[in-house]
């Protein structure tokens, strides 16, 4: 009789839900099917049905992916840690707030730029050489061709994202636990053992899942700074058995067996909880004034990873401002590549946030108490819809290149039809992840606080959009907005596969004259990007908080 | 105002109707850039027959045979130029490529080459180039190459996307034979990188980041011709030099395939053979009134010239290339 009862009533609030549940769904089903659809062109594809050889080449390969990919990890939290534990301890560090709103726009620079910035400032003829041989008469030489650069860019790119969401966790444990470690007379070790580590120690762990699988499918960095068939990625490997050999085989089998590492890390790692909100870290004091050596220490490692992380920045605008702009901007590729790039980003960027917020609208109904609290059930669709929008780290961006590009062949299309479908679909599941970070925790706050007062008013969806939801998100989403934007426009990865003289992306244009040696123009175009990168970054959020009513 | 824009309209459809047509040629970015022999080509050939000429250039020229391969049969290429006799097997198994119907036995070339579908229209030998004012005493040998010291750093071409780097393998197969890995594995530590082309590997080695770079004999002719520098040589090998002898052929899939023909007619003419040595920074295959510039007389002459036969790269081309990436991992 119980369970009767318990059915109507789960039916009756399905039934009241059905707006913010079917959307979402719906979307979700839809990225489900995409995916499905993908694992099912591979198979069909392949031709001999043998199974899957493992030559030591291919062994080789994953063995260096997983090895580097550790290794980024591993430096990427080290450097990542020891900068969020700095700056969290020098709140009054000139400039501290600025430096940490630099580092959270690594997230959207274009790995291109950052390749690019790097060879300025590292180079066997960069500005780190130079001064030595200035100063010494000692050249370090070219270390930056192979792992080592490698390593560095992926620090690059990883750490400062890692310190800002360790930064965060920092400044939120309780100040009394620090005046009671204060109060016992810890040492500053003492203190990070005891008070620090264990608040810390679970977001560690999830942006170490999400670093490692960002470094094991990484892509642009790989292709540019690897300089050797040695230094290959999987996915660098299938890129180039695609595009160099046209060995569809061997591409379809490094396909697998990337698929079936990343799924496995994604479940294994199963939730993308990372923190990459749109919080404003404030100046916030840590009760504790640190000795004069480990004040030095700390003063040091902010000092030293700035450095590391500005003048590649530096070095693109000052080798960017020699190009000349009159001639690259009149260029019919320079001109058909921003337009195609513009159009894209925002196409994706909107398409990002619609999704975004289907999906978590669709989410805390499984999640808050008073909607459908059946727990085993809400459970599983929860995990559904989750795993539905971080399909990405699960399905990198070459090998739905790879899929896509199997589909053009056998379903005749104008190639640009395929490739504006296949990057749109690429730069809205890379941006997935990040949004529904973003926008969940947010919207599952609105459901707790106006749920009641909607239910009672009897209010349309849209209604509940107009007056509760849209106030309340309307910071988040220009954020996501500005995320996912610049996210598309620095991308080069399904581009890689799909480019030509006719479909280009700002990003493909910069490789090409990166891999022609047109120095002075590919800095020029490097400019242009990191500005547009940055303004968009910068200005869109700041264009939906204005005239927002200061409630969250 | 709507008359005159009438009129505007009417000049557009019948400027368009008109237009003369384009033969689409896809090749290295080496040859289609401003200061390369495409646009001297282009002027002089459509001197000559009423049509445009569009060269599209690529990273390399294996890349542009991916590209026509990726596209199909919906490919824009009328043409495919700048492959060598290594990969113009290769190419020949894609059945894309249509018969030229030419008799090309009786050209100017070290050894002789006849095929079906593609055409010689130049040839050069595959050599180390270094600067001599920085490098005093360059390896006169592939030994004396992988014995130099640690620090001594050179850039090459990846073989699968760029047939200068491919031509390096097969040198090196030829004359090491089933010790190629091993010798790879001696000189890996002296590679810089491996670019994809050849035009990426000449701007780095240019802007001072090795010491040699993978290229031709006749690529020092440049520099003194265009920049009056002597100062850029090539490495002379004693075991003998690979030749590349660079070829064209047109697609099946053209839609200008009269106008295609009579281009790699015109390789054959005087006009043609006197752009290249300047230009493309090769020997012509056809023997000109004028002969070559002096320089060419500077240039290091090989003791002879290694060439596989094609149907054998061919056959071993993917074994090659497995062992060489085999031996490039630490």
């Amino acid at each position: 009789m119980a369970s009767i009862i318990g059915t109507i009533k789960m039916l009756q609030d399905v039934k009241r839900l059905k707006h913010s549940l079917l959307p979402g769904g719906f979307i979700s089903l839809l990225l489900l099917g995409f995916a499905f659809l993908l694992f099912f062109i591979f198979f069909l594809s392949q031709e001999d049905t043998s199974v899957i050889e493992l030559d030591s080449r291919v062994f080789s390969l994953l063995q260096f992916t997983l090895y580097q990919a550790f290794l980024s990890t591993l430096l990427s939290l080290l450097v990542g840690l020891s900068l969020a534990w700095s700056l969290a301890h020098q709140s009054n560090f000139k400039g501290r707030s600025l430096l940490v709103a630099l580092f959270s726009s690594s997230l959207v620079l274009p790995t291109l730029i950052v390749v690019f910035g790097l060879i300025a400032v590292l180079g066997r003829n960069g500005w780190v050489n130079q001064l030595s041989l200035y100063l010494f008469d000692q050249s370090f030489g070219a270390y930056l061709y192979g792992l080592t650069g490698i390593l560095v860019a992926h620090v690059y790119l990883n750490a400062s994202f890692a310190s800002r969401s360790l930064l965060h966790v920092f400044e939120s444990i309780p100040k009394e636990k620090y005046k009671l470690a204060k109060s016992l007379n810890f040492t500053t070790f003492q203190r990070f053992i005891y008070v620090e580590w264990p608040a810390i120690r679970t977001t560690l762990l999830s942006i170490a899942s999400t670093i490692f699988l960002l470094c094991f499918t990484s892509f642009a960095i790989v292709l540019v700074l690897g300089g050797s068939p040695a230094y290959n990625t999987l996915e660098v490997a299938i890129y180039e058995a695609v595009k160099l050999e046209f060995d569809i085989t061997m591409a379809l089998k490094l396909a697998l067996i990337q698929l079936a590492v990343t799924t496995f890390l994604v479940l294994f790692s199963s939730n993308f909880r990372t923190n990459i909100g749109n919080v404003r870290t404030g100046t916030l004091h840590i009760p504790w004034s640190e000795s004069k050596h480990v004040k030095r220490f700390q003063v040091a490692i902010i000092t030293l990873f700035s450095l590391f992380f500005t003048l590649p920045l530096l070095a693109i605008i000052v080798d960017g401002l020699g190009a000349e702009f009159k001639r690259i901007l009149a260029e019919p590729l320079f001109i058909k590549s921003f337009f195609t790039s513009m159009g894209l980003a925002t196409v994706s960027s909107i398409l990002t946030v619609l999704f975004a917020l289907f999906l978590s609208d669709t989410k805390r109904n499984f999640t808050l108490k008073h909607r459908l609290p059946y727990n085993t059930f809400s459970k599983v669709l929860n995990t559904i819809v989750s795993f539905s929008g971080n399909l990405y780290l699960a399905i990198p961006s070459l090998i739905m290149g790879l899929g896509f590009f199997l589909l053009s062949q056998t379903y005749e299309a104008p190639i640009a039809v395929w490739s504006t479908l296949a990057l749109l679909t690429a730069n809205v599941l890379m941006s997935l992840p990040f949004a529904l970070a973003v926008l969940a925790p947010v919207m599952q706050k609105t459901g707790q606080r106006y749920d009641k007062l909607v239910f009672s008013l009897n209010l349309t969806p849209l209604q509940r959009w107009v007056y509760c939801e849209y106030p309340y998100l309307k910071s988040s989403i220009g954020y996501v907005f500005a995320l996912s934007f610049c996210f598309s426009l620095g991308d080069l990865g399904i581009i890689a596969l799909f480019g030509s003289d006719d479909f280009l992306t700002l990003p493909w244009y910069l490789y090409q004259l990166m891999g022609s040696y047109r120095t002075s123009d590919a800095a020029g175009v490097a400019l242009i990007l990191l500005a547009i990168t940055l303004c968009v970054f910068v200005l869109l959020p700041r264009l939906f908080r204005r005239s927002v009513a200061k409630d969250n | 105002m709507i008359k005159i824009l009438y009129a505007l309209l009417l000049i557009t459809v019948i400027a368009l109707s008109n237009e003369k047509p384009t033969l689409t040629i896809y090749t290295y970015d080496a040859f289609a850039v401003s200061w390369g022999p495409g646009p001297k080509i282009k002027e002089a050939f459509e001197k000559e027959y009423d049509c445009n000429v569009k060269f599209v250039g690529m990273s390399s020229s294996i890349g542009a045979l991916r590209k026509i391969q990726l596209e199909g049969k919906n490919t824009k290429a009328d043409i495919i130029l700048g492959l060598d006799t290594n990969i113009a097997q290769a190419a020949n198994k894609t059945g894309l490529f249509a018969k030229h119907d030419m008799n090309t036995s009786n050209l100017d070339l070290p050894v002789p080459y006849t095929d079906e579908n593609f055409v010689p229209f130049d040839y050069s030998y595959v050599a180390f180039v270094y600067d001599s004012d920085k490098l005093k005493d360059p390896p006169t040998s592939f030994e004396a190459l992988a014995s130099m010291p640690e620090d001594f750093k050179i850039i090459i071409q990846d073989p699968r996307s760029s047939t200068p780097g491919l031509s390096l393998l097969l040198w090196v197969k030829e004359i090491y034979k089933e010790k190629a890995g091993e010798y790879w594995k001696k000189l890996s530590p002296h590679i810089l990188t491996i670019t994809k082309g050849w035009s990426e590997s000449y701007g780095l080695f240019l802007k001072g980041e090795a010491d040699m770079v993978l290229s031709y004999t006749t690529s020092p002719a440049y520099h003194m011709i265009e920049e009056n520098r002597t100062n850029f040589k090539s490495a002379r090998f004693d075991e003998g030099h690979y030749g590349q002898i660079e070829v064209a052929a047109m697609l099946k899939s053209s839609k200008h395939k009269d106008l295609a023909k009579q281009f790699l007619r015109f390789m054959y003419s005087e006009t043609f053979a006197e752009i290249i040595p300047t230009a493309n920074w090769a020997y012509p295959v056809v023997k000109t009134k004028q002969g070559l510039p002096k320089v060419f007389e500077t240039l290091t002459q090989p003791s002879k010239m290694i060439l596989l036969d094609g149907k054998t790269v061919e056959l071993h081309r993917k074994a090659i290339i497995n062992e060489w990436l085999q031996s490039l991992e630490r």
